[in-house]
């Protein structure tokens, strides 16, 4: 089902300061390949761009469907990536629904009305929850239920599904939807690294769930890789191999504090109501049940194999993190 | 070996060490020939610099590490060899410190002296944290004698087996005093599905099945077993089963592990099976829906009967409350001769006298593709493989004397 694109048309990217947004925006920028490319947030990239256009636009405004559909007919948009997507829990849900759900719902629409030929949309692995039911293995043919857990990952399934319904609505056309596991490496910086920054890090008691992780540099390469071939449907991507969170923990050299699971749950509410915990309570099931995503259809369809494994990518982060500390010492010395 | 001696090879010069000869790199040099220096490329070049040196670096590492892991193994006093070691990394430190600015002072003329800075700090950051890595990874390995601490795939972790094997040795020699036949049906290579009664209150036959492929095979080790969902609702008892090589029991995990040629043992009756009543003891339950034969005939893999006796008097279940185990979350609360009785010494199991067979393989290549949409032909497979088990558990029983003494 792949083939080269010439590119003719430009490559829109929504949401560029996210960390899949940026990088993809950098690579484009870099690379001389890429003729059109059009960068849209509603504020402007910590990046010097010389050859992307960039233009304001917030996605919670009424109508906003309309001027990013004139946006994109003016750009002759051919692929558009779509990472407007908070990867960090918010606090305000509500805001958070805006731009996920009713956001997807607009870009969508604009997407349909410009005839945009490929839409990539960059969306988590953790959509599929984690449940004790989970089998060892998820393929993407299961139905993501993290609806159940909580609405900041609700909202994410609702805005693959619209990408779904799109996709069934116009079968000429091309939409990917790449489910990325736990990211970690040197320069990211989300919920799940500062989790795993704190001194003391805290786990459930008796329960010790397998945690997969990916390389930044392997999310990066998959990205460009979907916006130059044409691979539609939905595609998991995580690094090889599986690390138990103790083991975990013992890598990165922190303290594992064991709680009880009763009342674990309403002092995270707690502690995220009070900003302490990166995460709210209904994350904490990731710290209990299996969400362990299988990576073959990527292997397969795309022959993209992961340059890095689960312990490899660990292991560039925490050497990361450590020199980050050993320079914080230097300064404050 | 004593302290004195351990010291003497450190302070001698280490003759293995791979020192750091920047004169003689040819890219180096030929880098800072062609390119002119500017405030431009000054990224560029450092991290190259960085790269350089932490190859060397690492390199000197491993040929270090190969010495002071054999003068460990030889040394009793550990905080000794720490403080040895601790030298040990000080004196690198002063060795890089000392090279790079020989490198500096060869070639003045060429570099900033900001560069020079920042160079000296970065390299000495690095050898701080590639020292640490050293230490660590030393230290690591003396707590554990293989070195292989990944988990594989489905979380089974080797550190954990052999922490419980003996206990499981015991059960299985001395305890339960088990009788093993027909291990010769089990294939040296390639996958099989082994297929078993179910019962004992506990699943302690899964553990015993696995322990009699482990000990008596001579080949086989990679036996994994499917355990009830119910489990890994549970704190401690769910993460142990992954670490002791138990799956949860559903078809895509039996389908990955057979299709990667494993050895899956499975317990078709479920919780029917081990939480039936004393009364109806060795009297096989419904078998599913004959997943496992759906199984079977999509992988071509062949099944072993297998028959356990001596489980059904572990922990004999005369009564079963149903009420109270739904607010706890499992299955069934038991209520045993022993168990509600005598508090947690009820969970002790009885010492009968096990015995397992291990049937004839049943081949399922020969099935033709159509078949798996046949149910009614799977259903009569699937009664077929039950037959088998209830007659060998039949010629097992007849040929028991004594619940206990076999």
């Amino acid at each position: 089902m792949s083939t080269q694109n010439e590119h003719t048309g430009s490559i829109v990217v929504i949401g560029v300061r996210g960390f899949r947004g940026h990088n993809l925006l950098k690579r484009l920028e870099r690379d001389p390949k890429y003729k059109r490319v059009v960068a849209i947030d509603h504020k402007k990239p910590d990046l010097t761009l010389k050859k992307t256009k960039y233009y304001k636009l917030d996605l919670t405004e009424p109508l906003a469907d309309d001027s990013l559909k004139e946006i994109l007919i003016k750009e002759e948009c051919d692929t558009l990536v779509h990472a407007a997507f908070p990867i960090t829990p918010p606090h305000n849900e509500a805001l958070a629904h805006e731009v996920i759900a009713i956001g997807t719902f607009y870009i969508l629409n604009a997407c349909a009305a410009a005839g945009v030929r490929k839409f990539i949309m960059a969306s988590t692995t953790d959509v599929y929850g984690a449940f004790p039911s989970n089998p060892n293995y998820l393929t993407e043919d299961m139905p993501p239920r993290a609806n159940r857990l909580s609405r900041f990952l609700a909202d994410k399934i609702d805005a693959e599904k619209q990408a779904l319904r799109f996709q069934k609505k116009y079968p000429d056309r091309v939409v990917s939807i790449l489910r990325v596991c736990n990211v970690l490496g040197p320069t990211i910086n989300s919920y799940k690294t500062r989790y795993l920054q704190r001194s003391v890090i805290t786990t459930m008691l008796g329960f010790d769930p397998l945690i997969q992780f990916v390389h930044e540099e392997d999310v990066k390469n998959v990205m460009q890789q979907l916006v130059d071939e044409d691979h539609p449907g939905v595609f998991n991507l995580a690094g090889d191999g599986v690390l138990p969170l103790s083991r975990v923990i013992e890598i990165c050299g922190k303290v594992n504090l064991r709680l009880t699971q009763i009342g674990f749950k309403t002092m995270a509410q707690l502690m995220w109501l009070m900003d302490l915990s990166p995460a709210p309570a209904s994350h904490v099931d990731f710290l209990r049940y299996l969400c362990v995503v299988d990576n073959s259809k990527i292997k397969k369809q795309l022959h993209y194999k992961p340059k890095y494994t689960t312990k490899e990518a660990l292991l560039t982060f925490v050497g990361a993190d450590r020199l980050r500390q050993l320079n914080m010492q230097q300064l404050s010395t | 070996m004593t302290k004195k001696k351990v010291k003497k090879k450190m302070n001698t010069p280490l003759k293995n060490v791979h020192v750091l000869d920047f004169k003689n790199r040819p890219h180096t040099k030929n880098k800072t020939r062609t390119q002119p220096p500017s405030f431009n490329n000054l990224a560029l070049k450092l991290e190259d610099k960085i790269n350089n040196i932490e190859k060397d670096l690492r390199e000197s590492m491993q040929l270090l590490e190969v010495d002071v892991h054999k003068i460990i193994k030889t040394t009793k006093n550990k905080s000794e060899i720490k403080e040895d070691i601790d030298n040990l990394s000080k004196q690198l430190e002063t060795r890089v410190n000392q090279s790079l600015t020989k490198l500096i002072n060869t070639s003045k003329s060429r570099y900033d002296q900001d560069e020079i800075k920042l160079i000296k700090n970065l390299s000495s950051q690095l050898v701080k944290i590639l020292s640490f890595d050293f230490y660590k990874n030393i230290f690591a390995r003396l707590q554990k004698e293989d070195s292989e601490t990944e988990v594989d795939e489905f979380g089974m972790d080797h550190r954990v087996i052999n922490k419980i094997k003996p206990l499981v040795n015991f059960l299985y020699y001395k305890y339960w005093r088990v009788q093993t036949t027909g291990i010769s049906n089990i294939p040296n290579t390639g996958r099989a599905l082994v297929v078993s009664n179910h019962s004992g209150t506990l699943p302690y036959d899964g553990s015993m099945l696995a322990a009699a492929i482990y000990n008596e095979h001579p080949i086989r080790k990679d036996a994994r077993f499917l355990v009830e969902d119910f489990v890994f609702h549970m704190p401690m008892l769910g993460s142990l089963m992954y670490r002791i090589g138990g799956v949860r029991a559903c078809p895509e995990n039996a389908e990955r592990l057979l299709s990667k040629d494993h050895l899956v043992i499975v317990f078709p009756e479920g919780v029917k099976g081990i939480g039936k009543y004393y009364n109806q003891r060795y009297k096989l339950q419904r078998f599913g829906r004959g997943g496992f034969i759906k199984l079977c005939l999509q992988t071509k893999s062949p099944l072993i009967p297998v028959g356990i006796v001596g489980a059904e008097e572990i922990h004999p279940i005369i009564y079963k409350s149903n009420t109270l185990a739904k607010t706890i979350g499992v299955p069934y609360l038991p209520i045993t001769p022993t168990f509600p009785l005598l508090g947690l010494l009820g969970i002790i199991p009885f010492p009968s006298r096990w015995s397992i067979h291990f049937g004839t393989p049943i081949p399922f290549d020969a099935y033709a593709d159509e078949t798996l949409g046949d149910d009614l032909t799977i259903h009569k497979l699937s009664e077929n493989v039950r037959d088998k088990i209830q007659v060998i558990l039949m010629e097992l029983l007849k040929k028991r004397r004594s619940v206990w003494l076999g």
